[in-house]
């Protein structure tokens, strides 16, 4: 502590810019981990608080994926003698006048047995109850709703629903608490016979929530109820909702997870750079610490508590960053969530759990000990009687180089073995693990290669300083090595994620060239993949008798539990797809494949789905609708992109029988010859749109929609290269002052011997200039083989998609300049402090 | 009228007084009509004393057990032809359903949501049943001079663990019930103002309280018929649908 106080605080105020930049790697590596976990897991919590407050006291709920059900199964489970209460519910999202609000359809006659709606000012759930049930526009709203909408009773709240533009009315306002805060309080109550005409339902259900008698144990009663319903339904208590949301989220999470650990892996060798420089700065200190009695541990443990300390102030800040990123972060999931599933989330409280600022800590401290372990090592090795010798030693010793070289070809020839079995995962993932070691391990001596290969041309360009700057690099490895590692490794992930962000738009172009081309799709809201509302199938009819369209093809997509997990259903003519549609397929024969799939015989599997959930080709899948269980075998894969989990097509005959569903998300219009798109639109708004919610968006509209929504994926992604490029600049920052107060003798020396202001100016720019050459060309090297294991990473465990390895050249272009104009930006300051300090303060140095 | 006769009568009169099934059962007997109408008015009072008035016709064929009900809203407008359907059993709960013009929908009362408050007012879905006497048990608790109090027990399911039922004596009606469950007094029923309606006494005024929530139900009965010529056709859910 006393050693702490007298030799390490002095020092780091001496340096203070260098001490703050050193924490930054660890400060935003702790502030990516803390910030994103936490905004996914806000939002996560936020879905499973509204899960459990909608339940209210529901013991079972009982589905049938989103395709919902008829009715007369709530009759069926309400004669079992194990069920106290079963209540109906529709449960969607809707855009009203008012906002968006999560709309839940009850029966308001039983309803209260499982859900308590404590109303304002009256005991009663509601102002009046029959008229509420008489009047089809009756809305009961959150206190918070109706204060951010300055509503009372009475209040009107517009709606597009499937029977035409209606107007609500608001006859209840819901207190604070339980129920009302679901959603963040944006949730309205309507009658479950309202919302089936409001969303297109049908005579159906989404679910039905159950209580049990007293005494009956919730197994018993799943089993009973499973096997009265059949394999078609999903019996199972509330908690188990959400599957979809947490797949999604667990991406995020993971890739967050990777950047937070490049972030820091970077950020361990800024450290590294900065003890490693900081051991020979203070070797004389060493010296006299030695001489006076320290011990070879007091030592190390001197600079190992140094880098936990500033790891651990570090990570405080990082946290509080993190905090702060999370704010931000969560709506944008939320959001994002929001627009693919149509169940937004607005995270209330958006505060880190315990076990992960635990873990921050962790990381962050372990990372700043790990970083310090071989400088420390190396100051504890230093001989006091050399040590208090004027000197350096920065050059890496030819036994030093050797042994990297030796662990760098084993690492690079374990990582080539195990490419050969990377079939097997926790293989690959060493692999790659093992290929990057290699990297970092032969990158003081590549760079070394590289500095010796700058050198004529740095010459030819500044024969003195050109000659100087380069010779600095070449005869102190040690000084920059750390910094040039850590631009590798920076530059290599945005080479990464922006080969991973070109391949996937690119396969999506392809894709939605193929896929989506039909001239015009009808949907019901202005997102295609909003599944809230449904159209019947008689405006199919209607629609085929527009004038100018020559096909419509009816889609309806639900999520059903497939191999357990949600996976999305896609109800379409086969047939038709295979005329207008035809994808090729990844496995499988394009001809049997598709009319074995229109036949009804099979299913056409998506690529993700067969990677992301083990299905091989030919294996028979168990789809189980309410009306049967089909039993249907793989007989083709194709490169789909429909849904994130993978997707199923299966012929719309085959899916209406066995879930006794005709109704139909979105229908796609093929025109006639000569037929012109915007007179068709118009005519079928014309004809249409007053009796119903209905939208008809041109294909550009839905592809710019999907583009929308893959920017957004991959708006996480930039994000991820922002953090890369900010910590590789930090690092070159880092790296030049380090190397400038290091080098104050050197320079005094210079400019002692007549050397001018600008020729040291010079210097430290084409040093600086030539640090970011380095760093790019081993952070390409570096990014070309990260960019293929990425692309399997993402392959394997993100989407499921071979997306194809396509080298970002323009992300390269575009890279370049703004690395060596950082590098160059970054010298402006230790250059003129170098020219600018005192000549004599500069020889005095050390 | 002989003495004989008149003591033949008190006799009789006291063995059916001992047995409290037998009183239920001649309450019922001299309620006992083919079919009934009238146009009711309820009135809610709620605790904030605040009043909510609508009004219903309403119509039955068969009695007690085994009888057929319709009742639909008149007034106000907005609850205007809401209607409902019950179809009491002898041996088992009612069926009930309800039509809402507005949705056009009917809808089926769950056994499960009987004892839900009927539309607001103070009456549960199960107390619009008329149950047959076979589905209690009964206890005569005193002979407190003009009435007894007798206690019954639903032999089925119901909200109600039990319920004392006080019936004059003159003339074998209700006077006033109370229904409780397992955490005591839920709803009080006063009968009042009766009167004979083609020999029939019948209260023209029915008020219930409910305990828990502090508040009444004014229901007042106009224009009352019995016998008339009903059919079991307008005892149907396409009946319903049509409206009274």
């Amino acid at each position: 502590m006393i050693l702490l106080r007298l030799i390490s605080w002095p020092y780091a105020r001496k340096h203070l810019l260098r001490t703050v930049l050193t924490m930054a790697g660890i400060v935003l590596g702790v502030a990516v981990f803390v910030g994103m976990h936490t905004a996914n897991q806000s939002v996560l919590a936020a879905f499973h608080q509204t899960i459990d407050r909608i339940a209210g006291s529901t013991q079972i709920q009982i589905s049938s994926g989103e395709a919902g059900f008829e009715e007369d199964v709530l009759e069926k489970v309400r004669e079992l003698p194990e069920v106290r209460a079963a209540a109906p519910v529709i449960e969607a999202s809707a855009n009203t006048g008012a906002g968006n609000l999560l709309i839940l359809g009850v029966d308001m006659l039983g309803d209260r047995s499982l859900r308590s709606y404590d109303l304002e000012g009256t005991d009663e759930a509601i102002d009046d109850p029959l008229v509420f049930l008489a009047q089809a526009d009756s809305i009961i709203v959150t206190k918070t709703f109706a204060e951010e909408q300055h509503f009372a009773i009475g209040a009107k709240i517009p709606m597009r629903t499937m029977q035409g533009d209606q107007v609500f009315t608001v006859r209840g306002i819901m207190k604070p608490g339980g129920l009302a805060n679901a959603f963040g309080g944006r949730l309205a109550i309507m009658d479950i016979y309202a919302a089936q005409k409001v969303f297109g339902r049908g005579f159906k259900f989404d679910r039905v929530d159950l209580a049990l008698e007293e005494g009956v144990t919730l197994d018993n009663a799943v089993a009973k109820i499973q096997g009265l319903l059949g394999p078609g339904f999903q019996v199972e208590p509330p908690s188990s909702r959400g599957q979809q949301f947490e797949a999604t989220s667990s991406i995020y999470a993971l890739a967050s997870n990777l950047t937070s650990v490049f972030a820091l892996f970077i950020g361990m060798f800024i450290i590294y750079n900065t003890f490693a420089i900081a051991v020979t700065e203070r070797r004389s200190e060493i010296g006299i610490l030695r001489a006076l009695g320290a011990t070879r541990g007091q030592v190390r443990t001197l600079f190992l508590v140094e880098s936990a300390v500033s790891g651990m102030i570090g990570t405080g800040l990082g946290v509080l960053f993190g905090i702060a990123m999370a704010r931000g972060m969560a709506g944008y999931i939320g959001g994002l969530l929001s627009e693919v599933y149509g169940v937004a989330q607005s995270a209330g409280d958006v505060t880190p759990e315990p076990w992960l600022l635990g873990a921050a800590a962790a990381m962050g401290l372990a990372t700043s000990l790990i970083a310090a372990v071989l400088p420390a090592q190396s100051a504890a090795g230093v001989d006091p009687v050399k040590a208090l010798q004027k000197g350096r030693q920065q050059s890496l010793t030819a036994g030093e180089n050797r042994t990297r070289r030796t662990w760098a070809m084993a690492c690079a020839a374990t990582s080539a073995v195990a490419f050969l079995y990377s079939d097997i995962g926790w293989i690959f993932y060493g692999g790659y693990l093992l290929a990057v070691l290699a990297a970092v391990l032969l990158a003081p001596v590549l760079s070394l290669r590289v500095a010796q290969l700058l050198r004529p041309v740095l010459a030819t360009l500044r024969p003195v300083e050109g000659t100087l700057a380069a010779d600095s690099l070449i005869q102190s490895p040690r000084r920059t090595s750390g910094t040039i590692t850590a631009l590798m490794l920076s530059l290599a992930l945005v080479i990464s994620l922006g080969g991973l962000a070109r391949a996937s738009y690119d396969s999506l172009a392809e894709w939605m060239r193929v896929a989506l081309n039909p001239d015009l799709f009808v949907t019901t809201a202005e997102s295609v993949t909003a599944r809230s509302f449904v159209f019947p199938a008689s405006l199919g009819d209607g629609l085929k008798a527009v004038p100018g369209v020559g096909e419509v093809q009816y889609v309806r997509s639900v999520r059903i539990p497939v191999k357990g997990a949600p996976i999305m259903l896609v109800a379409v003519d086969v047939e038709s797809i295979s005329r207008h549609a035809k994808l090729p397929p990844v496995e499988g024969d394009e001809a049997t494949m598709y009319r074995e799939a229109a036949a009804g015989r099979g299913v056409i599997a998506s690529e993700n789905f067969a990677r992301l959930h083990g299905a091989k080709f030919g294996e028979v899948l168990e789809l189980a609708g309410p009306g049967e269980t089909l039993h249907l075998p793989i007989v083709g894969i194709v490169r789909d992109f429909s849904d994130q989990q993978g997707s199923i097509l299966l012929d719309r005959s085959v899916y209406v029988r066995a879930w006794h569903d005709d109704s139909v998300n979105v229908y796609r219009l093929y025109l006639k010859p000569g037929a012109q798109e915007a007179q068709v639109r118009q005519a079928i708004l014309d004809k249409f749109a007053s009796q119903q919610r209905l939208f008809v968006l041109a294909n550009k509209d839905v592809r710019d929609f999907v583009i929308r929504i893959t920017d957004q994926w991959f708006g996480l992604t930039y994000v991820q290269i922002a953090v890369a490029v900010l910590v590789a600049i930090l690092g070159i920052v880092n790296a030049l002052t380090v190397s400038i107060t290091d080098r104050r003798r050197e320079l005094g020396v210079l400019q002692a011997v007549g050397a001018l202001r600008n020729q040291i100016r010079h210097t430290i720019w084409m040093e600086a200039v030539a640090i970011g050459i380095i760093g790019l060309v081993l952070g390409l090297a570096l990014g070309a083989i990260q960019l293929y294991y990425s692309v399997e990473v993402a392959r394997r465990d993100l989407i499921g998609i071979a997306i194809g390895y396509a080298f970002p050249f323009a992300m390269v272009f575009a890279m370049a300049p703004v690395i060596l104009g950082a590098a160059f930006i970054a010298a402006l300051g230790p250059a003129e402090s170098a020219v600018r300090g005192s000549l004599v303060e500069a020889l005095e140095y050390e | 009228m002989s003495k004989v006769l008149l003591a033949a009568l008190l006799f009789a009169g006291a063995l059916v007084a001992q047995d409290p099934r037998q009183i239920i059962a001649e309450v019922q007997k001299r309620q006992h009509s083919d079919s009934q109408r009238y146009e009711g008015t309820l009135e809610v009072i709620g605790a904030g004393n605040k009043v909510a008035t609508k009004s219903w016709t309403y119509v039955r064929i068969g009695s007690f057990g085994n009888s057929k009900a319709r009742l639909q809203f008149s007034a106000p407008a907005d609850v205007k032809g809401v209607g409902m359907l019950i179809v009491n059993h002898p041996d088992k709960a009612s069926d009930q359903w309800m039509w809402r013009p507005n949705i056009g929908r009917d809808q089926r009362i769950a056994l499960q949501d009987r004892s839900t408050r009927f539309f607001g007012t103070d009456f549960s879905f199960e107390d619009l049943e008329e149950r047959d006497v076979d589905q209690y048990d009964f206890k005569l608790l005193a002979d407190e001079g003009a009435q007894w109090k007798i206690e019954s027990k639903p032999r089925k399911k119901s909200q109600y663990t039990y319920s004392y039922f006080w019936v004059k004596k003159d003339n074998y009606t209700f006077q006033k019930i109370e229904a409780y469950d397992a955490k005591g007094l839920v709803r009080t029923i006063d009968y009042k103002d009766y009167a004979q309606v083609k020999n029939i006494w019948t209260a023209r005024t029915t008020e219930v309280f409910d305990m828990r929530r502090n508040s009444r139900t004014i229901l007042k009965y106009d224009k009352l018929e019995y016998n008339l010529p009903l059919k079991d056709e307008e005892f149907t859910l396409q009946a319903l649908r049509r409206g009274l």
